[in-house]
C-alpha cells in the first residue's frame, strides 16, 4: 500500500474516532459514583433474607413446615422448634448468608410469605461470623413497614 | 561461527489477565513465531456434572447458573430446562416459550457485549470496553426488573418461567433496543475501518472451513470460517421456527470476520427480540410441576444455541428425584481446541488476538 494511502487512512480513522469520541463526552454521564451515591433496585431483587413479624399477632409468620430448609440448594437454613400444635415456636432459624446462592427457591416454596427478600445489598464484613444471620438478625432485617415484597410464594407483587 | 538456537517454552498463564480467567497456555517460540501452542485446563474445574447428581431436578437450575457459563446464566438455564422438559415430557406454555426466546437473545447481546469490550481492551482500545459496559448495563438493568437477580437469576424453571413481565417492562426494552443499534454503529465505526485494528486482527488467525469442522468448532467461531450452522435454524427449538433471523457466515475465517460476525448477531438479537414483543402471546407462564418432581427412567439430550455455540445437555434419569447423570457439551471447551491449529505459524503478540477471539469462558471449559 502506498504511503500516501496510508497516511490518508490513518487521518481519516483518526478524525472519525475522535469526533465520535466528543459527540459521546457531551452526552448524558451514566456513572454512578457509588459510594457516594446509590442505584435503586428492583422490587424483585434478590438482596438480604428477612422474616417479617406478623404486625396482627406479633409472632412470627412462619408455620415451621421446612420447606425453605428442604428446597435450598446450598442448604444454608437451619430451623428448630420447640411444642405441639397452637404453642409450636421458632427456637433457631439459622441462614448461612456467606453459602446463600440468592436463588429465592426459600421465598418462592413459602406458603405465607414467613422468609422474604429485601432489597438490600451490602452485607460485607471483616469476618465470616457476621455472616450467619439467627432469628433476630432476620427479625431486624426485615423491614419495618410494607414494602413490595418481590416475587413471593409464585405470585408477583 | 553460527550461533546455537533453541526453541523456548513460554507459559502464559494461568494467572495473565488476559487469558480471561485461569487458563495457562504452553506457547513453544522460535524467535517470536509460535511453533506450537498446548492449553492447559483444569484450574477452574469444580466437578458440577458431579454435583448435580446430587441435588433434585428443581434445585440444579440455580447450580448451572453459575456452574457452566457465568456470563450466559440464562441460556444455560435454557439448555437445562429443556432437557429436563424433554425427559419428562412437560411442555411449557406458549408465553413462556415466547418470553423464554426473549431472555436468551438478550443475554446473547449481553454477552457479546462483554466479549467485544474485553477483546478490544486486549487490543488497546479503552474506548470500547467502557462503552460495551454500559450497554450491558441497561440490559442487566432489564434483567433485574423482572428476575431480581443481574447475573444468575433462577428465572426459568422446568415448565415455564418463574414470574411475568412487569408493567411497562415491554416498552422499557423496547426503547433499550431503538438506543442499542445506534450504538453498534458507534462500536463499528471506533473499530471496524481503524487501521490499527485491522492491522492486529485481520488475517490473523485464520482457521479454514475443513479444519474448523475436524476441530468441533461451533458457534460464531465457526460461522467465521463457512460453516452456515446455527442450531436455532437446523433444529429449532422453543420458537425460534416462528422467527425470522439471518444466520450471518463469512469465509475468511480470521479474528476479522468472528468479529464481524459477532455484530452480525446482535442486531439478528434485536431483530428476533422486537418480533417476540410485537408477538408475545397471553396466558399462563408456567406449568404446574412440582417442586419435589421426579423424572421417569430414561434420557434425554438436547441442543442449543449459545452465545458461544453449540450447547448440549445430556440428562440419565433412574426415575428419582435426582439425575443419575448429567453431561454437558460446553461450545468453549470445543472452540478452545481449535486455537491450536489458529496460533501455529503467527507471532507471539497475535496471541492475545486470537485467544480473545474465540469468546471462551473457563468455568464452560472446566466446568
Amino acid at each position: 500500500m502506498p504511503l500516501v494511502t496510508r497516511v490518508t487512512r490513518a487521518v481519516t480513522a483518526l478524525a472519525t474516532g475522535l469526533a465520535l469520541t466528543f459527540r459521546v463526552m457531551v452526552r448524558r454521564k451514566v456513572t454512578v459514583q457509588y459510594p457516594l451515591e446509590h442505584v435503586d433496585v428492583s422490587n424483585r431483587f434478590h438482596g438480604l433474607l428477612a422474616l417479617p413479624i406478623d404486625p396482627a399477632t406479633g409472632k412470627d409468620l412462619c408455620i415451621i413446615c421446612f420447606q425453605c430448609e428442604r428446597i435450598c440448594p446450598d442448604r444454608c437454613i437451619h430451623i428448630e422448634a420447640e411444642g405441639k400444635g397452637k404453642e409450636r415456636v421458632l427456637t433457631r432459624f439459622d441462614i448461612e448468608m456467606d453459602k446463600c446462592c440468592y436463588c429465592g427457591y426459600c421465598v418462592e416454596v413459602c406458603p405465607t410469605e414467613a422468609i422474604v427478600f429485601v432489597p438490600h445489598y451490602e452485607a460485607s464484613t471483616y469476618s465470616r461470623d457476621r455472616l450467619l444471620y439467627d432469628l433476630d438478625d432476620l427479625h431486624a432485617a426485615a423491614p419495618k413497614e410494607p414494602v413490595a415484597r418481590g416475587i413471593v410464594g409464585g405470585m408477583v407483587r | 561461527m553460527a550461533l546455537r538456537t533453541e526453541e523456548l517454552m513460554l507459559n502464559m498463564g494461568p494467572q495473565h489477565p488476559s487469558t480471561h480467567g485461569v487458563l495457562r497456555l504452553i506457547v513453544t517460540l522460535d524467535g517470536e513465531n509460535i511453533v506450537d501452542v498446548q492449553p492447559d485446563i483444569g484450574y477452574l474445574h469444580s466437578s458440577v456434572e458431579k454435583m448435580m447428581e446430587h441435588r433434585t431436578y428443581v434445585q440444579n437450575v440455580a447450580l448451572v447458573d453459575r456452574g457452566l457459563d457465568y456470563l450466559i446464566a440464562l441460556n444455560n438455564e435454557e439448555a437445562y430446562c429443556l432437557a429436563v422438559e424433554r425427559l419428562a415430557g412437560i411442555r411449557p406454555p406458549d408465553r413462556a416459550r415466547y418470553i423464554r426466546v426473549l431472555f436468551c437473545e438478550l443475554n446473547r447481546i449481553a454477552s457479546h457485549l462483554v466479549w467485544l469490550g474485553t477483546w478490544a481492551i486486549d487490543l488497546g482500545a479503552t474506548t470500547v470496553f467502557l462503552w460495551c459496559f454500559r450497554e450491558r448495563e441497561a440490559i442487566l438493568d432489564l434483567f433485574e426488573r423482572v428476575t431480581g437477580g443481574r447475573l444468575h437469576h433462577v428465572y426459568f424453571r422446568i415448565g415455564g418461567v418463574y414470574a411475568d413481565l412487569p408493567e411497562g417492562w415491554s416498552e422499557q426494552c423496547g426503547a433499550f433496543l431503538d438506543a442499542f443499534l445506534p450504538r453498534v454503529d458507534e462500536y463499528e465505526a471506533l473499530l471496524t475501518e481503524n487501521p490499527i485494528f485491522l492491522a492486529r486482527v485481520k488475517g490473523i488467525g485464520r482457521i479454514g472451513r475443513a479444519d474448523a469442522i475436524a476441530m468441533g468448532a461451533s458457534g460464531p467461531v465457526a460461522r467465521a470460517s463457512g460453516i452456515a450452522y446455527d442450531v436455532r435454524k437446523a433444529a429449532p427449538y422453543e420458537v425460534y421456527d416462528a422467527m425470522e433471523f439471518d444466520v450471518p457466515v463469512l469465509e475468511d475465517g480470521d479474528c476479522f470476520a468472528r468479529y464481524l460476525v459477532r455484530l452480525a448477531e446482535m442486531r439478528q438479537s434485536v431483530r428476533i427480540i422486537r418480533q417476540v414483543l410485537r408477538a408475545l402471546p397471553g396466558g399462563e407462564i408456567r406449568t404446574r410441576v412440582p417442586m419435589t418432581m421426579k423424572a421417569p427412567r430414561g434420557e434425554a439430550f438436547v441442543q442449543t444455541e449459545s452465545p458461544r455455540g453449540d450447547l448440549g445437555v445430556h440428562i440419565v434419569s433412574d426415575g428419582g428425584e435426582t439425575p443419575y447423570r448429567v453431561k454437558v457439551r460446553a461450545p468453549s471447551f470445543s472452540n478452545l481446541y481449535a486455537l491450536t491449529e489458529m496460533m501455529r505459524g503467527w507471532k507471539i503478540a497475535d496471541v492475545i488476538a486470537i485467544l480473545g477471539s474465540i469468546d471462551i469462558v473457563l468455568s464452560d471449559v472446566d466446568r
